[in-house]
């Protein structure tokens, strides 16, 4: 019996090692997002855009902030329940109190953004030259942000980027997803990470890079890694923080055998800490952390609603997930640990962001248009990825991803790096970390 | 193949969770105490107080300038009800709320029955008492506890009510009626200490019952009402006579039930399902999986997180509109999700959804009502102790989870009636109240000896 379940499983390993061996590009296809019927021409041009406030806009914050109606927090129920009510009323006065929205304008103003329309939206973007290119190679990298986050995520890591390292230095271009911050949101069905990838593929095209490289996070990683599944001869290499990686019967196995006997199955000791007891760590805090998750990709027009008149509630829905997502054990303090990692002027920054923009809506919607179909029938799915990439693995991700599962997808795996420290977000927690793993990454590529 | 995996992680792990958790064998409780602070040495304070539902000018100015501050999204287009509640259509809502809805009107309709307040483990209960004005010679009223779900309130009884107090055929009973307010919903206070689940209310339910000098009496809920009467049957079988449910979703895959669904289609006659059973439960993957994973957003992130989920809501009247409708829309058909209008007024009038969202707007208890969720998954659907109490099921067909006679019976042991219904949905009672009068005094009848099974 043995002898025919070895040879069993023999052949099934054979025969995924071969189906996955396929190394097809995706097709780039096409598509049109804006109101009504597609147009015969589409303006190319791209125009500058400036981030803007008025009194008006700030006293009608106020004014919803002041008729916030609170409920008391269960005592004792820190942040297990969510935001905790005693600790946002804090915030909130903050907000409302100390905040400079116009401040923070021009903060985000200090880099020049730009709006261009492709496939009917406008597609919104900072461009960031380094400020010495005289003798420095300069490579054109675009970095694609998450939810909730937004392009400013990335100001603390951009001086860093733009600033040459033994002779290489970075031009760095961060849009905004469609339907997030400044980006035009879709008026069709459908907008889904393969859209924005095709679109920011033209953007590059547009703004004349015919090779560059690619950073993401959450969605971004997604969506910088259909780029490289769509136009691989385009991207030199692609580097992430957060990896999806897909399950099979690899993993499976890995689960099974992983706990007893590691190495059998490519799993470091480390692997080990991070994974096991799997159902514990993973697949109970997944339960836990994923009611967002569930609800966005079903109900987005519902969940968005409330949250898009009540600033409060907004704040409250994202900045509970810059509390846990830094950091689990963060549900177990009364403040949420929020402030340990982040400034309140950021993490409201990134908020206003959402909120003037009124996007949470559409934010939100991404999540249906990536998951709400049949999760087999994706293209991108099926087919693995051979641009050079490298892995930046922070030990509060939200899920963890040892290296033989990313090299499951991701078969020109260039380095995986074990982070110190950091969470979810890896470029506004971390910057220099993270900076520090991407030039060398890309050093790496650029010497072979 | 990742979906697949996927879900057999999570469906395992569930069930992991739910056989690790059901090791007690008998429904125990001890007291509880729910107020803010410590419990206060003196006697609790157990009058009764009536109460009189109120608005006044301010309420109203503060709930239409909000509405007023509404910042609209546009829904995508050509998406129905498939994202959430649609936007085009909610504008007509909000319009008929702002401009033709009449809050005082209603306010005077919520008051045409007699409400109270009274302390209960530190907390204040609201329920409505409905005497019948006319009790048949030699006979005495029927003592009746009916409980709501979310979204739904007392409020939703109010076509009910009548049907079960005035004495029209001689031939019925005639009820009594209490339908309290749950802990955290509507007029009865929100507990402020953790852990507070369908057995916390079950047990105040009883003391409620017990206060107002009920020895023994029946028990009607859907929704979370289903799992609160249930508890009562659980924790008292001796007091509850009869306990009449619309809803009764398996908490735990029995034996019989697993093999039901293995086999049922083939052998639909061996498990007693007719073809409707057939039409609704099978293909499994589809009707039961897909459609759960569909519709049950909202149920995961009020189980983990509803202070975060509520919070928008208390704001936004439209929010929270927006988030409650979407259900008496989708859980009154599955197919509403295709209409442009989520098929809204086909079996509510405005007046009625709106009053039922007022009253979690005026109380503020939208956050409160979710932590019920978070509770309960903690610690109140693990009771899979089997109910021995005399049983009563109204299968309605859309109902969201729709049970076959076998499923129901892995639980309720002693099911004396079993009726499938021609119409209706998730809110039964306030869609098709005669139905569910007659079904009630049908079983009723059955338990009171006044009629052979």
């Amino acid at each position: 019996l043995w002898l025919e379940c070895s040879v069993a499983a023999g052949g099934i390993m054979a025969y995924i090692v071969y189906k996955r061996k396929k190394t097809r590009t995706i097709p780039l296809g096409d598509g049109w997002w804006g109101v009504g019927e597609k147009t015969l021409s589409e303006d190319q041009k791209i125009y500058p855009f400036q981030v803007e406030t008025s009194d008006k806009e700030i006293e009608d914050l106020y004014e919803r902030i002041d008729r916030t109606r609170y409920a008391d927090p269960l005592e004792d129920g820190k942040f297990h329940y969510g935001f905790n009510s005693t600790y946002l009323k804090k915030v909130v006065s903050y907000w409302r109190h100390e905040f400079d929205w116009k401040k923070q304008v021009a903060v985000l103003n200090k880099y020049p953004h730009f709006k261009t329309k492709i496939e009917g939206l406008d597609v919104h973007f900072i461009h960031v030259r380094p400020p010495h290119r005289e003798n420095q190679k300069v490579l054109p990298i675009m970095i694609v942000h998450g939810w909730p986050g937004s392009f400013y995520e990335f100001y603390k890591i951009l001086p860093l980027l733009t600033q040459s390292r033994d002779g290489v230095v970075f031009e760095v271009i961060c849009p905004s997803i469609p339907g997030y911050g400044f980006s035009e949101a879709s008026h069709k069905q459908g907008f889904n990470s393969l859209a924005a990838a095709r679109i920011f593929l033209k953007l590059m095209e547009r703004l004349g890079f015919s090779q560059f490289y690619l950073q993401g996070g959450d969605w971004g990683s997604l969506i910088t890694t259909n780029m490289a599944q769509m136009k691989p001869q385009c991207v030199n290499g692609l580097h992430l923080n957060m990896c999806m990686s897909n399950s099979g019967f690899k993993v499976l196995l890995s689960l099974l055998i992983g706990p007893y006997l590691p190495f059998l199955v490519g799993l470091s000791r480390e692997d080990v800490r991070r994974l096991f007891p799997f159902f514990e760590k993973n697949v109970f805090e997944m339960l836990r952390e994923s009611g967002y998750f569930h609800i966005q990709a079903t109900k987005p027009d519902t969940a968005g609603c409330g949250v898009n008149d009540s600033p409060v509630g907004l704040a409250a829905w994202i900045l509970e997930k810059f509390s846990s997502w830094a950091d689990m054990k963060n549900r177990d303090l009364e403040d949420g640990g929020l402030e340990r990692k982040f400034s309140l002027d950021d993490l409201l920054t990134n908020v206003m962001i959402y909120w003037t923009t009124g996007s949470i809506t559409s934010s939100m919607r991404f999540y249906k248009e990536n998951l709400g179909s049949n999760l087999n029938n994706r293209v991108d799915f099926k087919y693995v990825i051979f641009v050079p990439t490298g892995f930046a693995a922070f030990p509060n991700e939200l899920m963890y991803c040892p290296k033989s599962w990313a090299q499951i997808r991701y078969r020109n795996l260039q380095s995986y790096t074990f982070m110190p420290r950091g969470g979810h977000f890896a470029a506004f927690e971390e910057p220099q970390l993270l900076a520090d793993d991407l030039f060398n990454f890309v050093k790496k590529v650029e010497k072979s | 193949m990742f979906t697949e995996v996927l879900l057999a992680l999570v469906i395992g792990g569930l069930i992991y969770f739910l056989v690790q958790r059901s090791k007690n064998q008998v429904l125990t409780t001890e007291d509880g105490w729910w107020g803010s602070g410590a419990p206060r040495d003196a006697g609790e304070d157990d009058t009764i107080r009536s109460f009189r539902v109120t608005t006044s000018d301010q309420e109203l100015e503060d709930l239409y300038r909000r509405i007023d501050l509404t910042r609209p999204f546009p829904s995508l287009e050509d998406s129905q009800f498939n994202y959430g509640f649609n936007s085009q259509y909610l504008q007509k809502v909000v319009s008929y709320w702002r401009n033709e809805f009449d809050w005082r009107k209603q306010v005077d309709k919520l008051n045409q029955y007699p409400h109270f307040k009274t302390k209960i483990e530190g907390i204040d209960i609201h329920y409505l008492h409905v005497k019948p004005k006319k009790v048949p010679e030699g006979t005495s009223a029927v003592p009746l506890i009916m409980v709501h779900g979310w979204p739904g309130s007392f409020y939703e009884f109010y076509g009910l009510i009548p049907l079960l107090t005035d004495l029209s055929n001689p031939h019925d009973l005639v009820f009594e009626v209490v339908c309290p307010s749950i802990p955290g919903y509507g007029f009865s206070e929100a507990p402020h200490k953790k852990g507070f689940d369908s057995v916390c209310a079950a047990r105040i339910f009883h003391k409620l019952m017990k206060r107002l000098g009920f020895q023994q009496y029946y028990a009607h809920g859907g929704d979370w009402g289903w799992l609160v009467t249930t508890n009562m049957a659980q924790l008292e079988p001796k007091t509850v006579k009869g306990l009449h449910l619309n809803f009764a979703p398996p908490s735990k895959p029995g034996l019989s039930m697993a093999l039901s669904m293995m086999l049922g289609r083939h052998f639909p006659k061996l498990f007693g399902f007719t073809d409707f059973d057939i039409q609704r439960l099978f293909p499994c993957m589809e009707k039961l999986v897909v459609e759960f994973i569909k519709e049950t957003g909202y149920m995961h992130i009020q189980a983990t997180k509803p202070d975060t989920v509520g919070r928008g809501l208390n704001d936004s009247p439209v929010g929270l509109a927006a988030y409650i409708l979407e259900k008496f829309s989708t859980w009154t058909s599955h197919d509403f999700r295709n209409l442009d209008d989520g098929g809204l007024t086909r079996k509510f009038s405005l007046d009625d959804l709106l009053t039922n969202v007022m009253i979690y707007w005026t109380s503020g208890c939208i956050i409160s009502s979710m932590r019920f969720y978070k509770e309960n998954f903690g610690q109140g659907l693990d009771q899979h102790l089997i109910v021995y109490v005399p049983t009563g099921f109204a299968c309605f067909p859309n109902e969201l989870m729709h049970t076959p006679k076998l499923w129901v019976k892995q639980k309720y042991r002693k099911l004396v009636t079993f009726t499938p219904m021609d119409r209706g949905g998730h809110f039964a009672a306030m869609e098709e109240p005669e139905l569910m009068a007659e079904d009630i005094q049908k079983f009723t009848k059955i338990v009171e000896g006044k009629v052979k099974e």
